[in-house]
């Protein structure tokens, strides 16, 4: 048995035993999961996937503990695995204090989730989701780690519209946001080059509003986030003056039957330095996903999505600069705790998600793969 | 014929409602659909007079789901969903979850605030029944 479902065995033996303790008020929960990537060609997000790949890992571990009717604190430490990306390096995921004045005022302080869209904030939260990967276009689980959280606070809260205009929900956030020094766009600057032994970040701030129409069900929101990104490293730097991340989406639930759009827009000139070679990173992304599933059981959910991203900053007929991709998906909850998935990816495009270093001998514009993970949440 | 009484009884215990139990300290006797619906959900924390609101839920069962099918809105597997992202983002914590009505009864009737819900009471019950309104 590979030693990485071994550990995901014993991880799942060991957190069963804790089941979601709760001692007067303090909680614990968490999840692992065990994923396998296998590709037709070309070695997906730093894995060796064209030869069938487990190098995918993840789990996490929260606790919460209410001290007062306002006041809530928490921490959540989380590890991952993703090919070459992340390794053994317990990070903390989130970490704070959350006092809420009343249901229309709250503010919560420390390592605080960043809300861009429909997912940003949960995007590694595997378990509550039918899809193995979210849309790579707007969420990229290599570079996930940057936008996932930041260091600082947040405002937010709700109104009521009343009973035939629906409920606002507001958050405002504003802090620092660093790069993960085992992700993905790290990875990418050491295939050009540019080794960080220093994470690379800056200034965020930011927002979201969206609105709970009086159609039960039925959300539509609108996210705007400023990221500042400065670094240096033996031999070069990293600079990208502020640059406005917004993203509209719009989410409705009926029945069995769920379906969710985002658009998103990424305007980014970064400069990378290396030596005296000056290297300029025009990107202007436009991505955008449509989804749809449907619950065929308790247990049994299907679904697909379509993810599209292009680099409007570039030749948008090239392979390397946009990333399409048609999914199938299927997830069956053996019980309240145990999951299974299963996803079928038709990828055209190299845009996202492929690294020099694991395709030495170059690219193919079009992939299919086949991904499998088994999940484990309490 | 043994399996045909089970089948029945299923059918009714799903096809009927839940009762909605609250802490005596509750003040009011009736709740509005979508206040149930925002405080099971999360996204309130008070009752319409103000006053704190502690939901708290069965782990599984009929009660369970016709619960969630006929006043949330959700399925069971929706409803964790909702939590367990609400939980592993910071931005929540779990409602209290019990084995058994009576367990449930108990912390109901023992804690200010509390409000859940039972396939049925008695007269005993140290909890105060609530009721819908749209």
């Amino acid at each position: 048995m590979p030693k990485r479902l071994s550990l995901f065995l014993l991880a799942c033996v060991y957190t069963a035993s804790l089941y979601a303790q709760d001692f007067s008020g303090i909680q614990f929960h968490g999840f692992v999961t065990q994923g396998f990537l296998f590709s037709s060609n070309n070695n997906y997000l730093t894995m060796q996937s064209s030869t069938g790949s487990l190098q995918w890992t993840d789990g996490a571990v929260s606790v919460t503990d209410s001290l007062s009717d306002s006041l809530r604190v928490g921490i959540q430490l989380h590890m991952y695995q993703l090919g070459q990306l992340g390794g053994p390096n317990v990070q903390v995921d989130w970490a704070s204090g959350d006092y809420k004045v009343n249901d229309h005022l709250g503010f919560r302080a420390g390592k605080v989730k960043t809300v861009l869209g429909l997912f940003n904030d949960s995007q590694d939260v595997d378990a509550v989701f039918l899809w193995i990967l979210l849309p790579q276009s707007n969420y990229p689980i290599d570079n996930k780690s940057f936008y996932l959280a930041h260091l600082g606070g947040e405002v937010y809260g709700a109104l009521s519209l009343g009973s035939r205009a629906g409920n606002l929900q507001y958050r405002g956030h504003a802090g620092q946001a660093n790069l993960d020094l085992n992700g993905g766009y790290v990875q990418q600057s050491a295939d050009d080059g540019l080794v960080f032994t220093a994470a690379p970040g800056g200034k965020t701030y930011g927002g979201d509003l969206r609105w709970d129409a009086p159609l039960r069900g039925l959300t539509i929101g609108s996210s705007a986030d400023v990221f500042a990104l400065d670094g240096t490293a033996p031999g070069g730097s990293l600079h990208a003056a502020p640059f406005l991340i917004s993203a509209q989406y719009a989410q409705f639930t009926k029945g069995k039957f769920y379906f969710a759009g985002e658009y998103r827009r990424s305007p980014f000139d970064g400069i990378l330095t290396v030596g005296p070679a000056v290297i300029p990173l025009p990107i202007d992304q436009r991505a955008w996903f449509a989804m749809g599933s449907y619950r065929l059981s308790q247990k049994f959910q299907v679904g697909s999505y379509y993810s599209h991203y292009v680099n409007k900053a570039l030749d948008t007929t090239l392979p390397a600069n946009y990333s399409k991709d048609w999914v199938l998906s299927g997830r069956y909850d053996f019980n309240s705790y145990f999951y299974g998935k299963l996803e079928a990816h038709f990828l055209q495009g190299t845009g996202l998600g492929y690294y020099q270093g694991t395709n030495p001998n170059g690219l193919r514009p079009n992939s299919n793969m086949l991904a499998a993970q088994i999940g484990f949440s309490f | 014929m043994l399996l045909l009484t089970l089948i029945a009884y299923k059918s009714a215990a799903s096809a009927q409602d839940v009762v909605l139990v609250a802490n005596k300290s509750v003040r009011m006797s009736e709740i509005k659909d979508a206040d149930l619906r925002a405080i099971f959900m999360g996204s309130k924390t008070r009752f319409s007079d103000g006053s704190r609101a502690v939901p708290v839920i069965l782990k599984g069962g009929p009660a369970h789901e016709v619960f969630l099918r006929n006043h949330i809105g959700e399925s069971p597997a929706d409803f964790q969903a909702q939590w367990r992202k609400a939980v592993f983002t910071g931005q929540g914590a779990m409602p209290r979850a019990f084995d058994s009505e009576a367990a449930l009864i108990e912390y109901v009737a023992a804690t200010p605030g509390a409000i859940g819900y039972v396939s049925r009471i008695s007269s005993q019950d140290p909890v105060k029944r609530l009721v819908t309104f749209k």
